[in-house]
């Protein structure tokens, strides 16, 4: 299948790589259809692009939360469970959305709304912690690096 | 909207499960306690808001040098 994007131009995808969120993300409830796209496929980076099928100039930047925090954890309801069609907790994928300030060094993670994919039937959504642990802005470098880089700058 | 009048220790059942009470009153704060199963998740509505402009933050991406971020994350994981 193919869908022309802002950022990529053309992509092309198989049905069974779309990512299905049934209630879309807070903010963009009308958003049901994504694409994991790598983030370049000649660099070793983490980082991947969520990209809409919906609206083409719509692409998050999205990672794993356990690379920043590896005891990062989550809950869902059985209601959540459910809309995934949760089965196996091995079959499941998080992700966290990032957000991209003009300083990159500053990119920050929201570990309290991750996304939670179920990757047998790529279906998904995002679920809202209730925990009071994590933030919506987590800076994903450390502080020595962050500060170094502005001073290299 | 419902709206309805409560005093102190007074409380409001939502269907079977669910029960807010108004514990106290003081000044312009007032203090609920909720009982509600477990599957009930229950939040103040400041961390959907928050939640919804960080997607939005999120959405609007600047122009990406895919090489320094590679480079700044890959020092973050080796350091």
């Amino acid at each position: 299948m193919k869908f022309e994007t802002a950022r990529f131009g053309l992509i092309e995808y198989d049905e069974e790589n779309i990512i299905k969120f049934p209630e879309g993300l807070y903010g963009f409830e009308r958003e049901h259809q994504f694409v994991l796209i790598p983030f370049d496929p000649n660099i070793d980076c983490p980082l991947e692009w969520l990209q809409s099928l919906t609206t083409p100039e719509l692409a998050f930047v999205v990672t794993d939360p356990h690379i920043y925090k590896p005891d990062y954890r989550w809950t869902m309801t059985p209601d959540e469970e459910k809309q995934i069609e949760y089965m196996d907790s091995d079959e499941l994928k998080t992700l966290i959305i990032v957000t991209l300030p003009k300083a990159l060094v500053n990119m920050t993670g929201n570990f309290v709304a991750p996304l939670i994919i179920n990757s047998r039937t790529k279906k998904a959504r995002q679920v809202v912690l209730t925990t009071q642990e994590y933030d919506t802005r987590h800076f994903l470098i450390p502080e020595d690096i962050r500060k170094a880089d502005a001073v290299a700058n | 909207m419902l709206v309805l009048t409560r005093k102190v220790g007074e409380s409001i059942k939502i269907n079977e499960d669910i029960k807010i009470t108004v514990i106290e009153v003081k000044g312009k704060n007032i203090r609920l306690g909720i009982e509600a199963p477990k599957s009930a998740k229950i939040y103040r509505e400041e961390v959907f808001l928050k939640i919804r402009e960080e997607n939005q933050s999120a959405a609007t991406a600047p122009e990406v040098d895919f090489g320094k971020i590679s480079q700044l994350i890959n020092k973050n994981l080796t350091s």
